[in-house]
């Protein structure tokens, strides 16, 4: 075919003809020379005999001359209409020597006959579309039909089948645009096989460009309004797929089903559905019969949605929806798996995508029906099953289409006890390889952080945390690296996740937290640290749930003992793994946990917590700012609880002065020593019931040992830094009123000081201690300036 | 012819050459001595140079009756009449065009078979005085004449009426004449070889030069329906090529008649272009070495564009009544027959044709009939059927109402003289002896090459219909 410029000269050419026939033709009709008019008519509509032009430029010249024959038709109606019958003009037109203008003029003629006079309808439409069969050549042969179509569209009878009259039923309509519609078709799927195979892409485009010629006959068809469903089911579904079925072309095919989904009413195809998807299934290999079925399964979910959106169940504005008697998922179901069976070469990503539209349909109809997604589950397995599928490889087609698959039910119930329901969900999960497992793992657990759902029983965390094994455990597969930052950020989810187990039950949840425990302690030193704290921490909670409970349930205080000697060997599991720090932390929340609770032999438990937090200073830190921040931690945990007798508390108290002077920088011990002033000042035991010790001397001693240590440093600004927090440490516990601290003493660190201060080297640090300095003097004038009146009085004091 | 006639027109040419001659010889001889003498003679030469043209040429090209008439009105000799015959109802009997030799279309009254033919014949003579004459009759006249035996007119009927006995008219006198229930057995026919033809003849006999006029009548036969009418249905095809299946809803059609059927193909492996039904014209005149054979292609009308694929099956509905055409004549007189057949054509993409004619009969149907049926003259009939793909009710149906041909543009061709193809007489008999080789499913012709003007598209444009 010529190029495109030649394309517009032969166009050209050829509306100028048209134009020049058509006025002469005009000018015929107005001196009412009909002969001659339709003389000029049929030169015109000898153009349309070319075989030169490409599709487009054909359209636009029968568009032209299409439209000149409209005046014809008005013409005629007009002369027939005033009673001026031309005899036989069917027949006369009928003499043209040449089918192509022969035909259109046929047309032409047969709709003012029959817009003249009903009665012939039915005769003439029969005869039209069967004339119609001389133009065999695809081009011409589509459009010349698709002139009748346009012609019929508003003359097509569209009566019910029992009024039998001459102008015929709209059973003869159907059968009209069905006769029509299979030759279109033919024609269509003809060019296909015509020409060089090496055009076949411009060919594959060209069809691309008519396929509204074809796909208008079922539009027509859906216009026709007395087509009821009966009629839909016998007559128009059957006809059309029996045409598309047997023309074996997959560009028809696809194309043509899915105008079937679009044109006609989802009420049709709920009723049709078993008819369609068997030819579904017949269709040709290179058919995308996914989309197909699909794009039928999107309408019909949402349409079900649509339905039942309005008005809701019962009210009078509800739509019919999915009629109960149709098992719209059963057949669906059914057929896809027919479909899957009887094409061996359906892409494997081709048949999990149809699986993901049925688990849509599934929830989008019957969003209470979980077996049915299960079901699609429990096939999509028996699918890897058959074909023996080991591993998909992450990214691939396959892979992004199971874990769309997968994704659906988690996206869909927002409830991850429901998807647990799903008992083909797991062993799917383990076709991934370890990427595509933990991606969905981590998916599974944003969605349960995202809804707060909480997970209320054993053994369904049990069940989630298989699920999500990839990120619990190690993984045999898993060879690469993890990017840290990611890796902090998946194992930090699980340990928000951790927060959702949990249980009405105390019991249950303890039985939560030890099969979760079960779970995370594997995971090994890298993740347990992100992993078992919440548990610890969960435990604990437990246990002032029990507290809570104590009335009701007998055995609470033995129950505490157990979930604290579960949170003992949950921390001893965390040293295991060489972790200091966080043990020691947990053993001293601990502790305050249990002076809290005070269930049975508490103080014994507390006393071994607190030891086990000694021992891990002693063997595991060996850092001095870690052992520094340790110690604090322990003086200061101990300062708050007030569950030892003497004769435990005694030996921690003296425990942590020692420590805290055994620290290795001198700062360090320092401010050790006077951290641990506060445990002999206001430290509780069961001695003192509870009321602060307030042992001045004590508090004092230490203090002044802060003073000599302080004295060592051989820094002058570390000195001075430690005089000032020495200097609010004496401040505090003169406010506090203890009566060892006097105003001489205050004064003696003040002086001492102010002497120090001048020789500091001028510099940012310097800066923050004369402020920090500062700040205290301020405190201190306020102080004096106005008293309060339960302190001691700084009389005397020397600023 | 009258036997005096002759010798005197022969004393008269021999006078006339004598002179001729004489005076051109004396005219050459005197030319150079004498010059006005010279041209005396040439002045004789010249007007026997005219009589001779006046008298000889016209003879030789008109009729000898004609002649008679034109040398006893040239010399004058005596008296002379004109004759004039006028039919009876004239006025309200149909008439019809026939082909006169030279192609063009006259109209004259049209007769049947077993009419009567009467009329009324006036004499009227041209001056004042007696006419002489020997009787005076009318002759109908049925004869075939051969365009290649010009001398030999076959009469196949020849009526004499005898208007008078011998001898004289003193005034005008008028002779009413009839041929009670004339037997027509042939159809009026001009063909290119050939020619049937009926006419009048009023003869006043004399001794020198007979009076003669003539005058033209039309017979058309008419056929009742034909008791056997079967359905022409065949299978055709060239092996591995092309396998057709067709049929013709009858075998025989009358004039205003409507071919329709189907082909149905059961084989295609060539890149059909498009198909066409061609009705042929063979006319076929003499007999044994002598035969010889004019096909002419009366009609095409196509009937499928583009390729068809296996299992398509194409309507064919080709309205005859658009068409010059005459019924079919088998054996005239054992002179000439003229046979009409249905030429499907299919032309492949590379110009080659592949043909198959199958002969039809067509029959000239009374008009009569038709009037019980015109009860809604704009109903289209001969539509398809549902049920069999022909017409409805067709076998039954009378002809479409008459047209007026002249308004019918689609017809135009008809008034143009046809195209002459394919008139070359060994063509049908190489055809046949294709026929003889081909195996008995081949049945097909196929010809390289002849795209026969397809390619210029204008010719098959409706006004040309009748091409």
């Amino acid at each position: 075919m010529a190029g495109i410029e030649d394309q517009e000269k032969l166009l050209e050419d050829a509306i100028g003809v048209v134009k020049v026939q058509a006025l002469q033709m005009k000018h015929c009709l107005d001196k009412s020379k009909l002969m001659d008019a339709l003389k000029h008519a049929s030169t015109m509509l000898g153009e349309l005999r070319t075989s030169l032009l490409s599709p487009k430029s054909y359209y636009e010249l029968y568009m032209a001359i299409t439209d000149e024959l409209r005046h014809l038709e008005i013409y005629l109606l007009d002369e027939f209409q005033k009673g001026r019958k031309v005899t036989d003009l069917y027949e006369l037109v009928q003499y043209a020597g040449n089918i192509v203008p022969r035909l259109y003029l046929l047309i032409t003629v047969g709709i003012v006959y029959i817009k003249t006079n009903p009665c012939l309808k039915r005769d003439l439409l029969r005869d039209l579309v069967e004339m119609c069969r001389g133009v065999q050549h695809p081009l011409r042969g589509l459009f010349l039909r698709n002139y009748l179509l346009q012609c019929t569209r508003n003359i097509l009878p569209d009566n019910p089948d029992d009024s039998s009259t001459d102008e015929g039923t709209v059973r003869d309509s159907v059968e009209f645009i069905l006769m029509n519609f299979a030759e279109m078709n033919k024609l269509w799927v003809r060019m296909q096989h015509q020409g060089h195979s090496r055009e076949r892409e411009r060919r594959e485009r060209e069809r691309e460009e008519l396929r509204i010629l074809v796909g208008t006959n079922l539009v027509r068809l859906s216009q026709l309004e007395s087509v009821t469903l009966d009629k839909y089911t016998k007559l128009v579904l059957p006809g059309i797929l029996e045409q598309v079925v047997s023309c074996r072309d997959a560009i028809a095919q696809e194309y043509l089903m899915e105008c079937i989904i679009q044109v006609f009413p989802d009420e049709f195809h709920l009723q049709t559905l078993n008819a369609f998807l068997k030819s579904c299934a017949e269709l040709q290999n290179g058919v995308n019969i996914k989309n197909i079925i699909i794009s039928l399964i999107d309408r019909l979910a949402a349409f079900s949605q649509r339905s039942d959106g309005v008005g809701g169940p019962g009210s009078p504005n509800q739509l019919s929806g999915i009629p109960q008697d149709i098992q719209l998922f059963d057949v669906f179901s059914d057929q896809v798996s027919t479909i899957v069976q009887t094409r061996q070469d359906m892409p494997l990503e081709d048949i999990i995508s149809l699986q993901v539209a049925l688990t849509n349909l599934a929830h989008k109809c019957y969003p209470d029906r979980v077996d049915y997604v299960d079901k699609v589950l429990l096939n999509t397995h028996q699918i890897f099953q058959k074909i023996n599928t080991e591993t998909l490889e992450y990214n691939s087609a396959v892979s992004r289409e199971l874990s769309r698959l997968l994704k659906i039910p988690i996206d869909n119930y927002k409830n991850m006890l429901t998807v647990l329901k799903l008992k083909n969900y797991r062993p799917l999960l383990g076709y991934f390889d370890y990427e595509g497992r933990k991606l969905l793992a981590t998916y599974i657990v944003t969605n349960i952080l995202e809804n707060e759902t909480l997970i209320p029983s054993p053994d369904q965390v049990d069940a989630i945390l298989l699920m999500i094994a990839p990120l619990i455990q190690d993984q045999q597969d898993h060879t690469a690296e993890d990017d840290p930052e990611e890796f902090a950020e998946e194992q930090g989810l699980l340990g928000r996740l951790i927060h959702y187990f949990k249980s009405e039950v105390a019991d249950e949840q303890y039985m939560i937290l030890s099969t979760a425990r079960k779970h995370f302690v594997t995971g090994g030193s890298k993740r347990v640290r992100y992993t078992l704290p919440p548990i610890v921490f969960q435990a604990y909670q437990l246990a002032f749930t029990y507290k809570n409970l104590q009335k009701e349930d007998d055995m609470w205080q033995k129950k505490c003992q157990k979930i604290f000697q579960f949170c003992h060997s949950t921390i001893t599991a965390l040293l295991k793994v060489e972790l200091a720090e966080l043990p020691l932390r947990l053993f001293l929340q601990g502790a305050l946990a249990i002076g809290e609770i005070r269930f049975d032999n508490f103080e014994m438990v507390a006393y071994e917590f607190i030891s086990q937090a000694f021992s891990i200073y002693e063997d595991e830190i060996s850092d001095s700012k870690a052992q520094f921040a340790a110690i604090t931690l322990i003086i200061a945990t101990f300062e708050q609880m007030n569950c030892f007798g003497e004769e435990n508390a005694e030996p921690v108290r003296n425990q942590c002065a020692l420590y805290a002077s055994k620290l290795l920088r001198k700062p360090d011990q320092c401010r050790g020593v006077a951290t641990c002033s506060h445990i002999f000042w206001s430290g509780k035991s069961l001695s003192t019931d509870g009321k602060e010790m307030q042992d001045k001397n004590k508090v004092l001693d230490c203090l002044k040992k802060g003073i000599r240590i302080a004295n060592q440093c051989m820094d002058i600004s570390v000195q001075v830094q430690l005089y000032i927090e020495l200097l609010n440490h004496y401040i505090y516990f003169y406010e506090k009123g203890n009566t060892a601290v006097t105003v001489q003493i205050l004064n003696q660190v003040i002086s001492k000081i102010k002497d120090e201060l001048p020789n500091l080297e001028i510099s940012e640090e310097t800066e923050q201690i004369q402020k920090h300095f500062a700040n205290t003097l301020d405190h201190l004038k306020n102080r004096i300036e106005s008293p309060e009146a339960e302190t001691q009085s700084y009389e005397g004091l020397v600023l | 012819m009258d036997t005096m006639g002759k010798p005197l027109f022969f004393c008269v040419i021999m006078c006339i050459t004598f002179n001729l001659v004489f005076c051109g010889t004396t005219m050459v001889i005197l030319l150079d001595s004498d010059f006005s003498a010279a041209a005396k003679m040439f002045t004789v030469y010249t007007t026997s140079m005219l009589s001779f043209t006046l008298i000889c040429v016209p003879s030789q090209l008109l009729s000898n009756a004609s002649y008679d008439f034109h040398t006893q009105s040239f010399f004058g000799f005596g008296q002379s009449a004109d004759i004039e015959i006028t039919l009876d109802g004239a006025d309200s009997r149909k008439s019809a065009d026939i082909k006169s030799e030279d192609g063009k279309k006259e109209r004259h009254l049209l007769y049947l078979d077993g009419e009567t033919v009467s009329g009324k014949i006036n004499i009227s003579l041209r001056k004042a005085g007696k006419l002489e004459h020997q009787g005076v009759k009318v002759e109908f006249v049925g004869q075939i004449e051969l365009y290649y035996d010009r001398g030999n007119h076959h009469e196949f009927t020849n009526l004499v009426k005898e208007l008078a006995r011998p001898g004289e008219l003193t005034h005008n006198t008028s002779y009413e004449f009839e041929f009670a229930n004339v037997e027509k057995p042939f159809e009026s026919y001009t063909g290119s070889n050939v020619r049937l033809r009926y006419f009048l003849r009023v003869t006043i006999v004399r001794r020198l030069s007979d009076i003669v006029k003539e005058i033209e009548l039309v017979v058309h036969t008419l056929s009742s329906y034909p008791d056997m009418n079967n359905p022409i249905k065949m299978e055709v095809g060239i092996e591995d090529c092309l396998h057709i299946e067709f049929e013709y809803n009858k075998s025989k059609y009358h004039l205003k008649d409507v071919i329709v059927g189907k082909i149905y193909f059961l084989l295609v492996r060539i890149k059909i272009k498009h198909m066409e039904i061609a009705i042929i014209k063979r006319e076929t005149t003499g007999s044994g070495p002598h035969t010889f054979t004019d096909n002419e292609t009366i009609a095409k009308y196509e009937i499928m564009d583009g390729a068809p694929v296996k299992g398509e099956s194409i309507p064919i509905r080709v309205f005859l009544a658009g068409y010059d055409l005459a019924p079919t004549m088998r054996d005239i007189n054992k002179k000439f027959s003229v046979r009409y057949y249905l030429n499907l054509v299919l032309m492949d993409e590379e110009d080659r044709r592949y043909f198959k004619q199958q002969e039809i009969t067509l029959w000239r149907k009374g008009e009569k009939s038709r009037k019980s049926q015109s009860a809604s003259p704009h109903l289209p009939s001969h539509l398809v059927s549902s049920e069999t793909g022909f017409p409805q009710g067709a076998p039954t149906n009378g002809p479409p109402q008459s047209k007026k041909n002249s308004d019918d543009p689609l017809q135009d061709g008809e008034s143009e003289s046809p195209e002459q193809s394919e008139s070359n007489t060994q063509d049908p008999q190489e055809r046949e002896q294709d026929r003889d080789h081909a195996a008995p499913i081949e049945g097909m012709q196929r010809e390289e090459g002849d795209g026969e003007g397809d390619d210029k598209t204008d010719e098959l444009s409706p006004d040309s219909a009748s091409q």
